[in-house]
């Protein structure tokens, strides 16, 4: 499935390259986004195409190639007038000086306010607006239902605190067989930066102050959340392939219909739905340890090039995005929505699981970092090191002190622009 | 590259000196040859070596630091870790292969029944690239739906399924065992060669004065394939120290980031820290040890005077 979309992603890309400009009496902007969304992004861009006399040329771009490449077309002259950027790169590409400052345009929307706070903030670099919410994506917790059933649990009840999590695993798990209570990515930056930080939020901890100038992992919270992966793992509540999966099984575990509990994302959602009909699964937030909850708002931020001739056609699409209709696509086709105002619209025919979702990700919260790839996307970086060696390893407090060293020195020797 | 020509291409007489024209002619042959190199290999590689004396991000300007980045690199343990890794990898990895692919050289060497099927299945695994390999192995180690920890629990041969990527020594010799699988036929084909050129009539004289295979091992064949050797040996190294692919696919560099190799950590600096002038300039320190290390080799196993 992954390989298809790459496959299409590249074909689009090339055909993209080769593609002329369109007529000369409507603009036409050129817009990348990452496959992540292959399958909402050319039905909004249909969308507008249709209805506009300026157009989009949309070009999807493989996951992992879409920041060197986009590097290379930059230092080439060649980039797209504007992206649909993972949000998370937002401020390094703002501190390169990358990107078209937004900001008069941005607070003259009269549901600026509205917008996905987490995407604003991380859009935001020095007091100026470089990136505005696109897609959004949000950590929840999802269980099966049938599982729970068979284990003599009631199944429309989720977890409400750690306790819960590791004694619903633990009777899930007794049911044997192929049959495990609890899953994740135990190699996988990214994967826990988006299921696991929400624990430590809900409880009242944090990795990274504020302005993500200083690391702060050696936290009770920190060290609860990881009593309970550890606990978990050491009651083998989860299959042995977690301790090495880089990311590929992260839905795929759940989605084989024998896993308990995973935390995992609201694009679970359309998945399931469409893709694993079978498996009858609910959806709850990510809670803290005695309670509460948090999540991470994931997603893409529209950016723009710094320097580009077409702003208003890209201005253009993006009101058109923000509008009903936009969201409702959006929202229909794997992305939540990205106003808060018109939420509950433009979900209001789909699935009700979104509205755990949405509600998650109206909450939800980013980490602020210019390199956040260094410190935790990276496989080989600090934080995914000591996820690792945390979870399945003996030394949890060297890992933690070395991880708390690592990024701190990431954190002092970047770009001071 | 200019090492394995200087020993493959045998020194030219010199009849060719007085006659200008036909120099010229013979420039005028190699000319496409010396354009291609010139374009895809001397141009990229001054580009690099400018690009090393920068600090060049991926996105945004780029400055002129002078010899700052090979300052840098002096003190960067990480890389200093990731190319002890990879000194070690090598030295494993080659003599690994050296000693399945030599054996099987000399058990295809000579005609015999069904050798033609031997070769071409020893060979197999080296037409295939590396990305592919690693992919394919990547499943065959899997833990879960993989081949050899399900199959060995499924035998009985282990209480619950054992998962070979998570610590560092059964990583480490299931990527050995990968790659001994994938580039022996390769190897075993040059020392075939070699074998095949050594003349019968010296093994068989040996033979008539007494000599034990053994014997003849040590006297005749090592010492009449030290080209071959030497080839296969450079290639060997060559490509142990560049490897990136398979610590990459199957390992992510883990166990907890102790396979980084050399090249790897030059693609985390260029591609995931976005620094390219670094990166650049760490390729040019690997590009230094790479040729110093061929021509010691090539030192080593040089022709004695008198020999050929």
């Amino acid at each position: 499935m992954r390989t298809t979309i790459t496959g299409l992603a590249i074909a689009a890309s090339i055909f993209g390259t080769l593609a002329t400009v369109g007529p000369a009496a409507a603009d036409t902007a050129n817009i990348w986004v990452r496959a992540d969304g292959s399958n909402f992004m050319p039905r909004i861009v249909d969308a507008f195409n249709k209805g506009h006399q300026n157009q989009i040329k949309l070009d999807i771009i493989p996951n992992a190639e879409i920041i060197p490449k986009y590097g290379a077309a930059a230092a080439g002259g060649t980039a797209p007038d504007a992206l649909s950027l993972d949000l998370i790169y937002t401020p390094s590409f703002a501190a390169a000086g990358q990107l078209e400052d937004i900001t008069d345009w941005a607070k003259s929307l009269p549901y600026f306010a509205s917008l996905s706070p987490a995407h604003v903030k991380t859009g935001t670099y020095k007091g100026r607006i470089y990136g505005l919410p696109f897609s959004a994506d949000s950590s929840v917790l999802i269980w099966n239902k049938k599982l729970f059933k068979q284990a003599g649990l009631d199944p429309e009840k989720g977890p409400t605190n750690w306790a819960e999590i590791e004694s619903d695993a633990e009777k899930v798990n007794a049911l044997g067989g192929d049959i495990k209570g609890f899953y994740f990515s135990g190699n996988c930056g990214g994967c826990n930066i988006f299921t696991f930080t929400p624990l430590i939020w809900a409880s009242g901890g944090d990795i990274l102050t504020e302005d993500g100038s200083k690391a702060t992992l050696d936290t009770p919270q920190m060290r609860g959340a990881i009593d309970l992966y550890r606990s978990m793992v050491k009651k083998d509540l989860v299959p042995s392939g977690a301790q090495t999966d880089t990311g590929s099984n992260f839905f795929a575990a759940f989605a084989t219909g024998n896993i308990g509990l995973s935390p995992s994302g609201a694009f679970a959602i359309g998945a399931l739905n469409t893709q694993y009909p079978d498996i009858d699964y609910g959806i709850t937030f990510l809670p803290g340890k005695d309670g509460g909850w948090s999540s991470f708002a994931g997603g893409d931020n529209f950016v723009v090039t710094k320097g580009t001739t077409k702003v208003a056609v890209v201005k253009e699409f993006l009101d058109f995005a923000y509008s009903l209709e936009g969201q409702t696509i959006l929202a229909k086709y794997g992305s939540l929505p990205v106003r808060g105002d018109i939420a509950n619209e433009a979900l209001k025919d789909l699935d009700p699981r979104y509205k755990v979702a949405a509600e998650a990700m109206a909450k939800g919260r980013t980490p602020y970092s210019v390199v956040f790839n260094d410190l935790i996307n990276s496989a080989n970086g600090p934080w995914n090191q000591m996820m690792n060696e945390v979870f399945f390893g003996e030394d949890v407090d060297g890992a933690i002190a070395n991880a708390q060293e690592t990024m701190q020195s990431i954190i002092d020797s970047a770009p001071q622009k | 590259m200019t090492t394995i020509t200087a020993i493959s291409a045998p020194t030219r007489p010199r009849k060719l000196v007085g006659a200008g024209r036909r120099q010229w002619i013979g420039l005028l042959y190699v000319a496409p040859a010396v354009a291609l190199v010139v374009v895809f290999f001397i141009v990229p590689l001054c580009m690099t070596a400018w690009m090393s004396l920068h600090n060049w991000p991926l996105m945004g300007a780029h400055s002129f630091v002078g010899l700052d980045n090979y300052w840098a690199i002096l003190r960067d343990t990480r890389f200093w870790n990731a190319l002890k890794f990879t000194g070690y990898y090598t030295v494993v990895v080659t003599i690994a292969i050296f000693a399945v692919a030599f054996p099987l050289a000399l058990f295809i060497e000579r005609p015999r029944q069904l050798t033609g099927f031997y070769r071409t299945s020893f060979f197999m695994p080296a037409v295939i690239g590396f990305a592919s390999a690693s992919l394919l192995w990547s499943w065959l180690l899997n833990v879960d739906s993989g081949l050899f920890s399900p199959a060995a629990f499924e035998l009985g041969l282990t209480e619950k399924k054992f998962n070979l990527l998570a610590t560092f020594q059964p990583a480490f010799w299931s990527i050995i065992a990968m790659v001994v699988w994938k580039v022996a036929g390769f190897t075993m084909i040059i020392l075939m060669t070699g074998l095949q050129s050594i003349p019968p009539d010296l093994q068989e004289a040996a033979m008539i004065d007494g000599a034990g295979p053994f014997a003849r091992f040590r006297a005749i064949t090592l010492p009449l394939m030290r080209r071959t050797l030497a080839l296969a040996l450079i290639l060997s190294v060559a490509g142990s120290i560049l490897a990136f692919d398979q610590f990459y696919i199957i390992l992510r560099g883990g166990p907890r980031n102790q396979t980084l190799t050399a090249v790897y950590w030059i693609f985390n600096q260029s591609f995931v820290s976005f620094k390219l002038g670094y990166g650049a300039a760490l390729s040019m320190v690997l590009l230094v040890i790479l040729v110093a290390l061929s021509l010691i080799q090539l030192r080593l196993l040089r022709q004695p005077e008198g020999v050929d």
